[in-house]
């Protein structure tokens, strides 16, 4: 059914990576070679996975789109879908339909500094953008990224952050986990914390937010104190979603469709939709 | 919405059942049928003696011709590993008569939402399908208040041929509109014929209109209650009101405008399958439980709210539409008598 938005296009897992104990990314790639050329996203935008039999999930698109040789979703088990996703093998086929939603202000952050800051699974949709920003250098500013995770087994991307991200020119990588562990020489201490110490300036500078709601609010209030306007702090939305399309009605904010018109959104534009996400 | 008419005339009471007669024969027709005394549905009619014209409204709105409660939107083979996806049963043609203008106005209403950059084919194809035949009321019943949201009770442009009754009880005919390709093709193939009114259409239909907006009962006022969105979000009205409220549902699924719906996949134990699309509604608290356990909308008060508010404001400000049509059945059918005319009102004062 060519046009219809919820029709799902096939696609083959060809690689699955296993991040941490509950995270697993799927590399895909769509069957159709014209759906494939036709899959056009931006750092930030999801996309709809189908496990057929256990419905669909709303999964950001970790990869950069200047790969445009598959696509990648990091997947946390959380549910009956994710589960089942988790069983899958490399060869396998799923649903996927999209890419939704706005994605990342690209051309507000070009030659601009850029802040990522994240917190366990919430890399995942900035791994879109800290990828795209490395395919892209000469577009962009300095970029430092702070990152944090339970435990080291918790932490996403390990092979990016330990290895390729901080060998890249003007990247700096913060690494964090939450308790002291046996092996780990690296900084230990909740994200919020480690910005304190850090303290980037805001002068100029983007930050780009993702992880849980309580490090998402409490790596707000330390950005505000480093001098960081509204305008320039940027995060993601995770809100229930069924269709993607704006049509199932359960991913509002007031009148504002989180599926259409975000998830991606700075604080300033955040502040001013009902409190009710 | 302006109407477009191509044509406009008189038929009798008896060229009715002469006009609904192919399409019962074929098995297309779907109309209001008094199921039991108190209760009147749109149902598929094959002998027209069955339709009842005695109505107000019908019970449960005719929405669910155009977005079904349940509707299979995908099929597989073979699940697991390497599904092979099929089409899903593609819908019948229809003939959908008896529908009231609040209903009507509910079709425009929900245009904006299956259409827009993400055309929804499901509704399309159903609209596509479907020849609407539109009634006019004779009698506004005790709940209605469509004419607080300009809404004509005797004609609406949506209808493919708008039957306006001339004289209460309408046993004097109809004015008949023809206001679509899809009307006039009903009209041609019953081989009814119009004859001229002696009024002009227009005036007769200002008439009928002026005449049953005199009757209505429950008079409100709704310019400017879509500002209680950002004035009244966090006032305790909601709270108080949703302290009643059973979070049941059964004003979501008498709503002629709600569109929200779950998605579902049935597995057959052979491995194939279908993707079902299904009302949902916003009241649930499942609704927007995510799987982390968190919920933006975690009590009734929440809920409440959001299903009034995306009526009194929502709606329109993304669509410069009004998300209510006045049909009154959520008025009528809550077990609580929580009253969206009345919140309007109390919305208002609040804001004064
Ligand atoms: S019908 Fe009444 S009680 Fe039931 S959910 Fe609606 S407002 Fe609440
Ligand atoms: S996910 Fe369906 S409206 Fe946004």
């Amino acid at each position: 059914m060519t046009g219809n938005p919820l029709w799902p296009h096939l696609a083959t897992i060809v690689k699955i990576v296993d991040e941490t104990p509950d995270v697993k990314t799927f590399r895909v790639v769509l069957d159709d070679p014209g759906a494939r050329e036709n899959f056009r996203h931006r750092p930030g935008q999801v996309a709809l996975l189908s496990v057929f039999g256990q419905g669909e999930a709303t999964i950001s698109i970790s990869s950069s789109p200047t790969r445009r040789d598959y696509l990648e979703f990091s997947v946390r088990r959380v549910g009956r879908l994710t589960g089942a996703l988790h069983q899958f093998e490399e060869g396998y086929k799923i649903g996927l339909r999209g890419p939704y939603g706005n994605g990342f202000p690209l051309e507000e952050l070009r030659g601009r500094d850029l802040l990522f800051v994240g917190g366990g699974i919430g890399l995942a949709p900035l791994r879109s953008l800290i990828n795209y920003v490395l395919d892209r250098r000469d577009d962009f500013g300095s970029v430092e990224i702070v990152y944090g995770a339970r435990s080291v087994a918790d932490l996403c991307f390990k092979e990016e952050l330990f290895t390729v991200w901080p060998k890249a020119p003007g990247v700096r990588v913060y690494t964090t986990i939450d308790r002291p562990e046996y092996g780990w020489d690296g900084h230990v201490g909740f994200v919020p914390a480690y910005l304190a110490e850090l303290a980037p300036s805001g002068a100029g500078r983007y930050a780009l937010i993702c992880g849980p709601p309580i490090m998402i609010r409490l790596v707000l209030q330390e950005l505000a104190g480093l001098g960081f306007p509204p305008e320039r702090i940027v995060t993601t939305l995770e809100l229930k979603m069924k269709c993607g399309i704006g049509k199932c009605g359960r991913c509002n904010i007031g009148s504002t469709m989180v599926c259409t018109e975000g998830p991606v959104f700075n604080l300033a534009r955040l502040q001013a939709l009902p409190p009710e996400y | 919405m302006s109407v477009t008419t191509l044509t406009a005339g008189v038929m009798s009471r008896e060229d009715l059942a002469r006009l609904l007669a192919g399409p019962a024969s074929e098995g297309q027709l779907t109309a209001p049928v008094r199921v039991a005394p108190e209760v009147v549905l749109f149902v598929p009619v094959r002998d027209p003696d069955a339709i009842t014209l005695d109505y107000v409204n019908s019970t449960v709105p005719p929405k669910e011709y155009l977005f079904p409660r349940a509707e299979k939107i995908l099929g597989w083979r073979g699940s697991g590993p390497q599904p092979e996806l099929v089409l899903p049963p593609e819908p019948q043609p229809l003939v959908l008569f008896g529908v009231r203008p609040c209903d009507l106005r509910a079709i425009t209403v929900l245009e904006p939402v299956f259409g827009g950059p993400y055309p929804d084919l499901y509704w399309r194809r159903r609209r596509e399908l479907t020849t609407i035949v539109g009634l006019g009321c004779t009698e506004p019943g005790p709940y209605c208040f469509c004419v607080a949201w300009g809404i004509s009770p005797v004609a609406a442009p949506e209808a493919d041929l708008m039957l306006t009754p001339l004289e209460p009880p309408a046993a004097g005919g109809y004015l008949v509109a023809v206001q679509s390709a899809k009307g006039e093709e009903l009209l041609r193939r019953s081989g009814v014929g119009l004859e001229a009114a002696g009024t002009e259409p227009g005036v007769l239909r200002e008439r009928r209109a002026a005449e049953l907006t005199a009757r209505f009962r429950r008079l409100i006022d709704p310019t400017g209650v879509e500002r209680a969105a950002e004035r009244l979000f966090e006032h305790p009205y909601w709270r108080e009101l949703a302290r009643r409220c059973l979070g049941c549902g059964i004003c979501t699924f008498l709503c002629p405008t709600c569109h929200c719906f779950n998605v579902i996949d049935r597995t057959a134990p052979d491995g194939s399958g279908g993707r079902y699309r299904c009302w949902d509604s916003c009241l649930f608290e499942r609704f927007t439980l995510q799987a982390s356990g968190h919920n933006p909308r975690p009590t009734r008060a929440e809920r409440l709210r959001n299903r009034l508010l995306h009526k009194l404001s929502y709606h329109r400000t993304r669509y410069g539409l009004e998300g209510c049509t006045g049909c009154g059945r959520c008025v009528a059918a809550c077990p609580v008598n929580i009253d969206i005319a009345e919140v309007v009102a109390d919305l208002k004062g609040l804001m004064t």
